[in-house]
């Protein structure tokens, strides 16, 4: 259709670098924020190399104690605040209206605003190592007293308090935009119940931001002022508490965790149907598993906090051993998806089968971590580092590998290839497993996390050497990946609509969509609309 | 308060030669016992789980893979199974609770504080070094270039009392399987019934600033005639 045959109805976007800076278009600003938070990522995932490269062998002196405490704050934070939980809302920004037939965000300035403030937040963390003392250096918990100390802690800490407030501030902006946008803009026949699972993820992401997010901002606030207008909210000596800090940045800090992993679980629910030529399993187990996560998330926030000897351990052990349960209803679904299906193995399914294994050990892991016998040895150690990456980096990080796999041509236009994908992905899945599964190890044998150095005894020299190799094999898939995106892009190979033979609404309209997403939808009987549509024998055959 | 290093290369981390540490945990104190029995029960289920479904996940993506030319047909499309989603609800419902049933017994033997300690001592953390306060007797202390060493007697209830003089630290012997924040303004208490003679590494667990990594002590657990000889040398 030419612009002239799509006349003015439909306005035509600049596509120069003002189009850019000022779009208010899901789709722009979804691929923004997911190659903004990449962005963030490779910075990221270079400082992990340079931390990896000091700890492959005791007493190293690659970097100084002052150097490798910025690394690990900057690593950590860009991680998670501008990385894992950022590209979940680019994917839902590009995702949602295309998933529930609207033509845009229900509000697009504000969503537009979310995401500058996400980048410039991000920007402003990092400003810190510009300044004389340094980036901040207290990792990306900051826990008060030691934040709040001036010497030690410079301008670099200011920054970080007020980068990650920008950053949070964003994320709460976007929430409510992603709520409001499915409650109130589906299309003719989406209702709730035939949402796609990765949409019903992001509403319980989204409800958790809103619960979870203000109290890291007041936390954060209240730092801001002990720091430089004299509070003492975190001062023992003036009647403050250095508990405080800990309940409030873990009463955001663990609803975090998983709004850094139900969208991840919603990729998962998507693309393992697909691949399996199958409907989803158990669709409304997923979604209410979705929900029973995202409460019980609430109300294990101390868990963090096992070893202060000043919470009660049982309940908040108890409450945590729960989120096992609707964690497990997930697994058996996606099992039962596969389960006498006809299973191929495109780059995406290949990740989504990496991720199931990998977060199958971080989840193990994160049950015993919940006893608080076992805490008391692994808390701090790099028992919770293993742990903690078995969930973020084989977790999320290969669900969001398989959703750039995946979603890549929708995006473009052009599919990644295969070979350069599944050499990705095994670099990338043997590469974490050899960096990771050995700080289980490290942990038990009395590593702390966070020290730069560690004593030339027993097993831990050979566990960290063994580490450090295996973060360098992971580098390499990254830098295939990266060759992935500029031989496609070279060859500009075009897909149809739906090169993967796929579910959801955003595989009727082409690759990329056009402005206003739809010219036409299919009759929406059930979640997988596309697949009704084409198919409309097997449907009919199929239960609703 | 110290910014830097003195010199431009940080200082070893090395222990004596003997100290236990970074090896296998050794279980050293009675209350260690039971935090291992925890340990071994929750590996084992742990495993256990694991086994069955990589078993499941793997056994699906094998015996149902795609062949070449694999056809049009689709396979069959059934999306819900009532009866089995309720057992997979129930089963890991019944199995976290039978295991919050253990922890909770385990939690609170390690954690009773036993009514009339031996030995009591107060530990203050502080950045970047440790003070040990013996009731009634000596302070030890030491900082990272000289780590102070704590002396306790086996099969004895040493009591200690811990707390911090500016910032969060974290006392750890990861021989003892256990740790406990130190926080400035608050109190905090533990036993530990040493039942291993030996030198075990200890060490600060929480993240407090630049020397962090160097912040360690030992304990020496000796037979209880030898701690009352060390006692009386080091009284005041």
């Amino acid at each position: 259709m030419s612009a002239a045959e799509r006349g003015a109805l439909e306005p035509v976007q600049r596509n120069d670098l003002l189009g850019w800076l000022t779009t208010t278009d899901h789709k722009r600003i979804g691929i923004l924020y997911l190659t903004t938070s990449l962005g963030y990522f490779l910075v990221a995932g270079a400082l992990a190399i340079v931390i990896r490269t000091q700890l492959a062998r005791p007493d190293n002196t690659v970097v100084g104690a002052h150097a490798f405490a910025q690394l690990f704050t900057l690593h950590g934070t860009a991680m998670i605040f501008l990385f894992v939980a950022p590209f979940a809302l680019g994917l839902a920004n590009f995702l949602i209206p295309l998933q529930i037939g609207a033509p845009d965000m229900a509000f697009p300035r504000l969503n537009a605003t979310s995401y500058w403030l996400f980048l410039f937040g991000g920007l402003v963390i990092f400003a810190g190592a510009a300044s004389s003392e340094g980036a901040a250096a207290t990792g990306w918990t900051a826990y008060a007293p030691l934040s709040v100390l001036k010497e030690g802690t410079g301008l670099g800490q200011d920054l970080w308090i007020v980068g990650v407030f920008l950053v949070s501030v964003a994320t709460i902006l976007t929430s409510i935009n992603f709520v409001t946008t499915v409650f109130i803009y589906r299309a003719p026949g989406m209702t709730m119940w035939r949402i796609p699972v990765f949409t019903w993820e992001m509403v319980a992401t989204s409800l958790l931001i809103f619960m979870a997010f203000p109290a890291l901002a007041a936390d954060l606030l209240l730092l801001f002022v002990d720091r430089n207008l004299g509070g003492h909210a975190f001062d023992p000596n003036a009647g403050g508490s250095a508990l405080l800090w800990q309940h409030l940045f873990w009463f955001f800090g663990h609803p975090e965790v998983y709004v850094m992993i139900l969208p991840y679980f919603g990729v998962i629910s998507e693309i393992i149907p697909v691949f399996s030529r199958k409907p989803i399993f158990g669709y409304s187990g997923l979604v209410l598993s979705a929900f029973a996560i995202a409460g019980l998330s609430m109300g294990v926030w101390a868990h963090h906090m096992f070893t202060t000897g000043a919470v009660n351990n049982p309940f908040f052990s108890f409450v945590s051993f729960l989120i096992a349960v609707p964690t497990g209803v997930k697994f058996f679904n996606w099992i039962a998806t596969m389960w006498r299906g006809s299973i191929s193995f495109a780059t995406p399914m290949l990740f989504s089968i990496g991720f199931l294994l990998n977060f199958l050990l971080g989840g193990v892991t994160g049950v015993m971590v919940a006893s608080p016998p076992i805490d008391f040895q692994a808390q701090d150690s790099y028992f919770v580092v293993a742990h903690m990456h078995y969930v973020l980096g084989g977790g999320s990080l290969f669900a969001i590998f398989a959703a750039l796999f995946f979603w890549w041509p929708k995006m473009f236009g052009v599919k990644l290839g295969e070979g350069l994908g599944k050499l990705c992905f095994w670099l990338l899945f043997v590469g974490f497993n050899v960096t990771f599964f050995p700080m289980h190890f490290m942990g038990l044998d009395g590593m702390p996390r966070r020290v730069f150095t560690y004593a030339n005894l027993g097993q831990l020299p050979l566990l960290n050497l063994i580490a450090t190799a295996g973060s360098y094999v992971m580098l390499a898939g990254v830098i295939a990946f990266a060759a992935n995106v500029i031989v496609s892009t070279r060859k500009r190979e075009p897909v149809g609509p739906d090169p993967w033979g796929a579910n959801s609404l955003e595989w009727w309209t082409s690759s990329p969509p056009p402005e206003h997403n739809f010219h036409s939808l299919p009759p929406i009987r059930s979640e997988r609309p596309v697949f009704d549509a084409k198919h409309p024998d097997v449907a009919a055959r199929t239960p609703r | 308060m110290a910014r830097a290093y003195p010199g431009s290369s940080p200082p070893k981390t090395g222990y004596e030669p003997g100290v236990h540490g970074q090896t296998w945990p050794a279980t050293a104190t009675a209350q260690a016992s039971v935090l291992a029995s925890d340990w071994v029960l929750f590996t084992i289920v742990g495993l256990a789980v694991v086994v069955l479904v990589w078993g499941l996940i793997l056994f699906a993506v094998t015996r149902w893979r795609r062949r070449d030319g694999g056809g049009d047909e689709f396979p069959p499309q059934f999306r819900t199974n009532n009866p089995l989603e309720i057992a997979w609800t129930v089963a890991p419902l019944i199995l976290v609770c039978a295991l919050f049933a253990y922890t909770y017994r385990a939690e609170a033997d390690v954690e009773n504080l036993a009514p009339h300690p031996d030995v009591t001592i107060h530990v203050q953390g502080y950045m970047w070094g440790w003070r040990f306060g013996y009731a009634g007797g000596t302070t030890l202390e030491g900082s990272a270039l000289a780590p102070p060493e704590m002396v306790i007697p086996l099969g004895e209830t040493t009591r200690i009392e811990l707390t911090s003089s500016d910032v969060n630290h974290a006392f750890w012997v990861p021989d003892f399987l256990f740790k406990r924040d130190a926080i400035p303004g608050r109190a905090t208490a533990f036993d530990l019934r040493p039942s291993k003679l030996g030198t075990f590494a200890g060490r600060c667990a929480e993240f407090c600033g630049l020397n962090h990594a160097l912040m360690s002590f030992s304990v020496r657990v000796v037979p209880p005639e030898d701690y009352a000889r060390w006692r009386g040398r080091n009284a005041r």
